[in-house]
């Protein structure tokens, strides 16, 4: 130990008074100014500069004259980008995609080609991503296309943009977009609600769907999904519904519509495309109806409005819809509280409305209504609109594979009143239930009955119950 | 000509570096570079007494400063546009992406080489008196550097920053009575959101650098004072019997007094203070030993600072800082997980909550403070410590074991999972 430590002391009293330092100094220096010069290097030459060099070109080659040649090849490069605080993103995409306003541009190559048929929804209101998807604050192509990691809204491909219309547009129907229209219907009729919750309304079986479209937009795992759950989600509750190809792609146009993401007052004042189905919708929940008629059919009360446009110019129609009283004083028809799309919406449905569209708005006001008759028709509704149709089936007939549960299935409600009071099946829906077990020792079945107490009020499963009953088979050997 | 050697010499004010007195005068009419002594030893410069871990902290934190001056001119915040800020940063700003990872890669480096500082300083004994306030200044500098990287943890506003600080924060409110509100305190309420982001910054960019300076200052003027570097352990001589000479006498009369022998050089301060300032014993052999800072010391000191930013520059080149989505609270990561440095904190807490969150990092803070107190064994000679050297050991090994198990081995659910099994979350 002394020795070596006394040899290691002269070997390192040498080193000590090295005459290397200063090399080495100069040797390191200049290493990290290679390293510096080659992040300069790195960071001036992003891709989009090639593009928009390419773009240069492309626009020279059609200038006759040269001086002005020589200015568009001479471009400075520069980030374009497209502020949008209302839609809170920054979209940078033009960047690249120099075309997208400019019509000569429609036969170029990609990225550059102009981009056809956008009617009101110019670039420069609305960027591209809102349609679109991809991450508008990215400058190269990967990582604005959004296919990378820790960015959940990638670019959607061709056959799905159109699903983005229901992101701003979420009442009534958007034409040109049917699958969103049957998709909400869907949602709404079989049952989806019964698990999932959408803006604070539904069961909890399933994920809260309410940022489904912002969260989650991969349309291949939803159209997957809805096809057959437990192959793209192994242990999934949810059951297979047996959806066609075309129910399975409108429930997914649907799910990448849906976002609660503030559009901006700008984009929600335009969201009701005023279509002449959604104004047969208002004109539906208004009841026009007690007080027209159309050609004839419906009540006297008020004007016939068969070709009520032919008779009337759009500003005298709108204005009457505003305020009847001013222009006809003493008028009985009441104020509707109706924003600007919702009356021209009614207008162009009154614009094609036939005596055979009253006929229709009239047959469910027909029959004679008494108040068990209203309250089983409340509790039919409630029975669609809250999702119990998801598990117990559209006819109450049950089914639905649930392992491990009594039966291996989600009971029928058909024969309730066998075992069951009316108080019993009331407190069941209130407070929930887990289904009794097959096997004691074998697993939770998937499905269970939600406690119902903090969405429906005590009223709403009263009618459920009494639609309920309404629909019970007696057992034919039965007294 | 005449006039630019007068303007070049009203600013160097010293003798040609070619004489002794020049080298000399380059330190101590210097303000910057005076804090070094003109002559250190020889053998104290050797890398593998100290390799050099408290300059490449040092400058680690230089660089963090200089890139994080920049970084301040880009980024709000407030979310979300501190999240849009490092957006920009990636995808616009120059050089943006290299100054972000460079200000990331420079913040571990310095955690870990902090830690690695204070391990060597334990194992050479360095923290004995006289220095044992100085190793209570470097237990304060470890906290305050834990301290600025998980407030900077926060700033970009991601997920992984998001929830990292939630997970960090909710192991700090365990501590019984005040846990609760000092997280409160921490975050300007019950979770993470704007006014916690504001706190951070606040602390990140000017509380804690500025407490930083000010201890390191002290931290570099007490090692001054105290000698310099210590001796390496190889120097150490056993001690030799004190011997004693008498003083003020004559055979025939009794002696004034009988005092210690000692070779030491001392500086008495006359008149107004008496007693022996605390300088190390430095034999004539060992001022043999010495050598001039200018050029020797300075040239070290300037290649590790060379080698340290061409490394967090490499580094920075091929590796960019990771960001994930956006922070959202309504979406919580599974295993969230705190910064890697306090994840064996988060494994302890998983079997404990108060053992990880309150007991053992308490426990951890009062002991490496009170080592230098509570160790009164005067030897720095490894042979005579083993029992320190164990116990601190295992300190060492079990954080890092506990650490490498909560960064490695913990998938969803907090359960054991190895790193090479791959686990598929599912989408919900």
């Amino acid at each position: 130990m002394g020795i070596r430590s006394t040899v290691g002391a002269c070997r390192s009293g040498a080193r000590i008074m090295g005459k290397r330092l200063p090399q080495i100094f100069f040797v390191l220096s200049t290493l990290s100014l290679v390293l510096l010069i080659a992040a300069i290097w790195q960071a001036t030459r992003p891709s989009w500069k090639t593009y928009q060099r390419h773009y240069f070109q492309l626009e020279a080659v059609g200038e006759p004259n040269a001086v002005t040649k020589a200015a568009v090849l001479a471009t400075p490069p520069e980030i374009h980008q497209i502020l949008l605080p209302g839609l809170h993103r920054v979209d940078r995409c033009t960047t690249c995609h120099l075309g997208v306003d400019d019509p000569t541009m429609k036969n170029a190559p990609e990225p550059f080609r102009y981009h056809a048929g956008l009617g009101p929804h110019v670039a420069s209101k609305f960027g591209c991503t809102i349609c679109h998807g991809g991450q508008g604050l990215a400058t190269d192509v990967k990582d604005a296309h959004g296919n990378v990691p820790f960015w959940n809204d990638p670019l959607l491909s061709p056959e799905y943009v159109r699903a983005s219309c229901g992101r701003c547009h979420k009442e009534g129907d958007v034409p040109g977009v049917p699958e969103l229209t049957e998709g909400r219907r869907l949602f709404e009729t079989e049952g989806c609600r019964g698990c999932h919750k959408l803006n604070g309304v539904g069961g909890s079986i399933g994920p809260d769907l309410t940022e489904e479209g912002a969260s989650h937009r991969s349309p291949e795992w939803l159209e997957q999904h809805f096809l057959n759950p437990s192959k793209v989600s192994a242990g999934s509750a949810m059951p297979n519904f047996q959806f066609t190809r075309e129910q399975a792609r409108s429930l997914t146009y649907y799910m990448l519509s849906l976002t609660s993401a503030d559009m901006g007052s700008y984009y929600s004042s335009v969201r009701l495309i005023p279509s002449p189905a959604y104004g047969r919708e208002l004109f539906v929940q208004k009841d026009c109806i007690v007080c027209h008629s159309i050609g004839g059919v419906g009540s006297k009360t008020g004007p016939d409005l068969l070709d009520v446009t032919k008779r009337h110019s759009l500003e005298w129609l709108d204005e009457q819809l505003v305020n009847p009283q001013l222009v006809y004083p003493g008028s009985t028809m009441p104020e509707y509280d109706l924003d600007t799309n919702s009356r021209k919406a009614l207008v162009s449905f009154l614009a094609t409305a036939t005596p055979q569209d009253a006929e229709a708005i009239m047959a469910p006001h027909k029959n004679v209504i008494t108040p068990e008759d209203a309250a089983i028709a409340a509790g039919k509704q409630n029975f669609a609109r809250f999702g119990c149709a998801g598990c117990h089936g559209t006819e109450l007939q049950g089914g639905l594979a649930n392992p491990n549960a009594q039966g291996g299935q989600v009971p029928s409600l058909l024969h309730l009143s066998d075992d069951y009071t009316k108080d019993e099946v009331i407190a069941v829906i209130r407070d929930g239930r887990q289904p009794p077990l097959d096997n004691v020792h074998g697993p939770t079945p998937p499905l269970y009955m939600p406690s119902w107490k903090s969405v429906l009020s005590n009223e709403d499963i009263h009618e459920i119950v009494e639609f309920l009953w309404s629909k019970q088979q007696k057992a034919k050997d039965s007294w | 000509m005449n006039l630019i050697r007068e303007i070049w010499q009203s600013i160097v004010r010293r003798d040609p570096l070619s004489t002794d007195k020049g080298k000399s005068e380059l330190v101590f009419h210097n303000v910057w570079l005076h804090i070094h002594p003109a002559k250190v030893k020889k053998e104290n410069m050797r890398f593998k007494h100290t390799f050099y871990l408290g300059f490449i902290t040092f400058f680690l934190f230089l660089i963090l400063v200089t890139t994080g001056i920049a970084l301040m001119f880009y980024y709000r915040p407030y979310p979300p546009q501190s999240y849009q800020d490092m957006k920009d940063l990636q995808f616009v700003v120059f050089l943006g992406p290299f100054l972000r990872s460079m200000h990331r890669w420079a913040a571990h480096g310095m955690v870990i080489c902090v830690f690695l500082h204070m391990c060597r300083v334990f194992y050479t004994g360095s923290y004995k008196k006289p220095r044992q306030f100085n190793w209570v200044v470097g237990i304060m500098l470890l906290l305050l550097t834990l301290g600025l990287s998980f407030t900077g943890y926060l700033l970009p506003w991601d997920q992984l920053a998001y929830w990292a600080i939630t997970v960090g924060t909710n192991i700090g409110s365990y501590a019984p009575i005040v846990g609760g509100k000092l997280r409160e305190l921490l975050l300007g309420g019950h979770t993470v959101g704007e006014a916690a982001l504001i706190r951070f910054y606040v602390l990140h960019v000017a509380i804690l650098p500025s407490l930083v300076i000010l201890l390191t200052i002290v931290h570099f003027w007490r090692v001054r004072k105290d000698g310099g570097l210590s001796k390496p352990v190889w120097k150490l001589k056993p001690r030799a019997p004190e011997q004693l000479v008498t003083i003020g006498a004559t055979p025939q009369v009794a002696p004034m007094q009988t005092i210690p022998a000692s070779k030491d050089k001392t500086y008495g301060l006359m008149e107004v203070v008496t007693g022996k300032p605390n300088f190390e014993i430095i034999t004539p052999e060992e001022e043999e030993d010495a050598v001039f800072s200018y050029p020797y010391a300075f040239f070290r000191e300037a290649i590790t600072l060379m080698v340290t930013v061409t490394s967090v520059m490499a580094i920075s080149l091929f590796f960019h800082a990771p960001l994930e989505e956006m922070a959202n609270p309504a979406k919580t990561p599974n295993p969230a997980k705190a910064p890697w440095y306090f994840l064996g904190l988060q494994e302890l807490v998983s079997h404990s909550a108060l053992l990880g969150g309150v007991v053992a990092p308490a426990l951890m803070v009062i002991a490496l403070l009170a080592i230098p107190y509570f160790d009164r064994n005067p030897s720095r000679r490894p042979s005579d410590r083993k029992w320190a050297i164990g116990l601190f050991t295992a300190f060492v090994v079990v954080n890092l074991v506990l650490i490498i198990i909560g960064t490695f081995f913990r998938g969803p659910g907090w359960a054991f999972v190895p790193p090479w099994v791959h686990v598929v979350a599912g989408p919900e």
